[in-house]
């Protein structure tokens, strides 16, 4: 999925090399070693073997994530459902992204996430089934009444922070969850409700890409976001809200505008997923559900787009147990340790969380930093990924 | 009309009381030095002025208007800029950066409309970017421009932030201790900078500092405090010299004065202080 993600090496910021202990004595002294570093590295342009090299393994990336789940010029004979966990990864990106807003950008955690997905499924689902009308009309408005809520929200409970803050994200998705989305009115109740793809899109493969599509919308506003007014805004306030505020920084207002861009990310996964699923019922918007899009999100790596794409699609993949499937350990699962497939991203996400917080604070994305820098064009350093700007710390709650 | 005016401002933190009756002023154009040894309410003074702390008592006025109950951020779209005791910048990214951040205020299109990527904001992007390289020009950092802040050492971060304050384009400007980490060169250097930025961009400056070199060289005015209270203030030289300042500092008794006004422990006092 990395090609989706418009970066040129010109915009990426660049890191340089620690200065060395003998230079930090002065500070005069120091500008210069700076200077110096920033000359050397500046230069390093591939040669045409390097070149072709990279094309050859974007190729391969751009085949796995476009060719592969959609049966074009792929040598294996793909089931429909295996597609349709495809379209699942795509989504998850997309909420995955949404949560790293929150979590990474923000640092403020959500627990209730499963509630922000499951609004803009059900709006989503009401909008084409009750109310008539297409599903590009409804995606506008899942988008609006997910931004919406995530502000009714937002405003109400950013006035607690920290632990506080998460049990009342926490509360509220237990509320939807049991509450909201039990209306029978609107969700059609336990019995669920059947919804009907656009046209166009009704097979498998065709929604993969229009999933693809919003996914890179979605990657696309992120990226502009995290290089405008917003996004510095939000590094500023995460880091240090009183030096983003001397900076002219309205700390609450930005928080309050993550949200409400997480909520609008997390509706438009959710209406997918409403059609994705094509039955919806509320159920499937479970606690469990947002504990796996914390873990995916941490484990991808915060801040790192890549990274939290990754990260959501391994999870997805895990969810559905369609990664245990591909590789053939079922039998080792189901019989040996008695572990039903679904359940194994619960068990290993954990672990894998745990991992993370202690070896790879950056996630995912820290791990796999030195082959996105030699994609880019630039010089293969196995320990491009050391000088990681994600702390352990980084997540209050 | 004075440009900032505090008035009998009085903070108190439960039991302790940090400032008290304390008045000052700065005029336009002029660079006002606040001394004092630690804990005398020197930073609780520029937080009350910033806005991070609300006084128990007393009137903050910039240009005429009371600003007491603005938020931070408001006072700062008024023009108030100011820098931090530890360095208040954003670590985890470059210098540049943090510049092109501070310009938060300048930047005229909606955050809504960068998110989604507009034409219009790639070229305010960039004119951002100019106006951050001309302000680190100015300040002679164009070569750590691109360097993260975490990795460059204490005194060239200590420049770096005044030049992000300019960028917030301030009318008045708050220093807190802006020398320290520098040796007496590179302070003297600082008080030019400073000398060159007011009569390059028309600024008031209000800046604590330990240093009393430096101080003496740019202050045109002084105020000294002492447990929360003003103790003297007056023209640098007198200030310097006036008895009360000198016992605060170096805890010398001034030969016919034997009052028992508390002495601090003037730890860390050299030559060089006072």
């Amino acid at each position: 999925m990395t090609e989706t993600l418009p970066e040129t090496p010109e915009e990426s910021t660049r890191e340089l090399p620690p200065v060395e202990a003998e230079q930090v004595t002065e500070a005069t002294r120091v500008t210069e070693a700076v200077d110096d570093t920033d000359d050397d590295a500046a230069p390093f342009r591939p040669g045409i073997g390097g070149w072709i090299a990279r094309g050859l393994i974007w190729a391969l990336l751009a085949w796995v994530v476009f060719a592969l789940p959609g049966n074009i010029l792929s040598p294996f004979e793909l089931g429909v459902s295996d597609v349709g966990h495809a379209s699942k990864a795509a989504i998850f990106a997309i909420i995955g992204l949404s949560l790293n807003v929150l979590i990474g950008y923000t640092g403020t955690i959500s627990l209730g996430h499963q509630a922000f997905v499951g609004v803009g499924a059900f709006v989503s689902a009401y909008v084409v089934v009750d109310m008539g009308l297409e599903f590009w009309v409804a995606v506008p408005i899942a988008a609006a009444v997910g931004g919406l809520q995530a502000a009714l929200l937002g405003a109400i409970s950013l006035r607690l922070t920290g632990l506080y803050f998460a049990l009342v994200t926490l509360a509220y998705g237990l509320f939807a969850e049991e509450t909201l989305f039990g209306i029978t009115a609107f969700t059609g109740g336990e019995g669920g409700k059947n919804v009907p793809r656009p046209l166009g899109f009704e097979d498998d493969y065709t929604f993969y890409y229009l999933c693809l599509a919003f996914l890179a919308a979605v990657l696309w506003v992120d990226w502009r976001l995290m290089r405008s007014k917003g996004g510095r805004a939000l590094q500023a306030l995460r880091e240090n809200p009183r030096v983003a505020s001397s900076y002219g920084i309205n700390v609450k207002a930005y928080t309050l505008m993550a949200f409400v861009v997480s909520g609008i990310f997390a509706s438009i996964g959710g209406a997918l997923l409403a059609q994705q699923s094509t039955f919806l019922v509320p159920k499937t918007f479970s606690f469990q559900l947002a504990l796996i899009f914390i873990l995916m999100t941490v484990v991808g790596g915060l801040r790192n787009r890549v990274g939290v794409v990754i990260g959501s699609v391994v999870f997805a993949l895990l969810e559905e147990g369609t990664l245990v499937h591909l590789l053939h350990l079922e039998g080792i699962l189901d019989s040996t340790i008695g572990l039903p497939a679904e359940f194994f991203g619960l068990v290993i996400g954990p672990i894998l969380l745990l991992l993370t917080i202690t070896l790879y604070p950056g996630g995912i994305g820290q791990q796999i930093a030195p082959i996105a820098q030699w994609l880019r064009g630039r010089k293969f350093d196995i320990h491009a990924g050391k000088v990681t700007e994600v702390e352990v710390t980084d997540v209050r709650a | 009309m004075s440009v900032l005016e505090v008035r009998n401002l009085s903070v108190h933190f439960g039991g302790v009381r940090a400032l008290e009756h304390v008045s000052m002023e700065a005029g336009e154009w002029e660079i006002v030095g606040i001394i004092g040894p630690n804990g005398a309410g020197k930073t609780t003074l520029f937080n009350c002025i910033t806005g991070f702390y609300r006084p128990s008592k007393g009137k903050i006025r910039y240009r005429g208007k009371s600003i007491a109950r603005l938020p931070v951020h408001k006072r700062t779209a008024l023009g108030i800029g100011r820098t931090f005791q530890n360095v208040g910048l954003v670590k985890n990214t470059t210098v540049a950066e943090n510049l092109v951040t501070a310009q938060h205020l300048e930047i005229n299109y909606d955050p809504w409309a960068g998110m989604l990527g507009g034409p219009a904001t790639f070229a305010e992007e960039s004119r951002l970017r100019e106006r951050a390289d001309q302000l680190l020009e100015l300040l002679d950092l164009s070569d750590v421009a691109d360097a993260r802040v975490a990795d460059l050492p204490y005194g060239v971060l200590k420049r770096v932030e005044i030049a992000t304050v300019l960028a917030t384009d301030p009318d008045l400007l708050l220093l807190d201790e802006p020398g320290s980490g520098m040796g007496p060169e590179e302070a003297h250097a600082l008080g030019d900078t400073l000398l060159e930025l007011r009569k390059e961009f028309g600024i008031t400056i209000v800046m604590i500092d330990h240093h009393v070199p430096l101080v003496t060289q740019v202050s045109d005015y002084v105020y000294c405090l002492n447990f929360g209270e003003v103790l003297a203030e007056g023209r640098p030289e007198a200030v310097r010299s006036h008895p009360e300042v000198v016992r605060a500092y170096l805890g010398e008794e001034p030969e016919a004065e034997a009052e028992t006004a508390s002495v601090p422990d003037a730890d860390a006092v050299s030559e060089e202080y006072v």
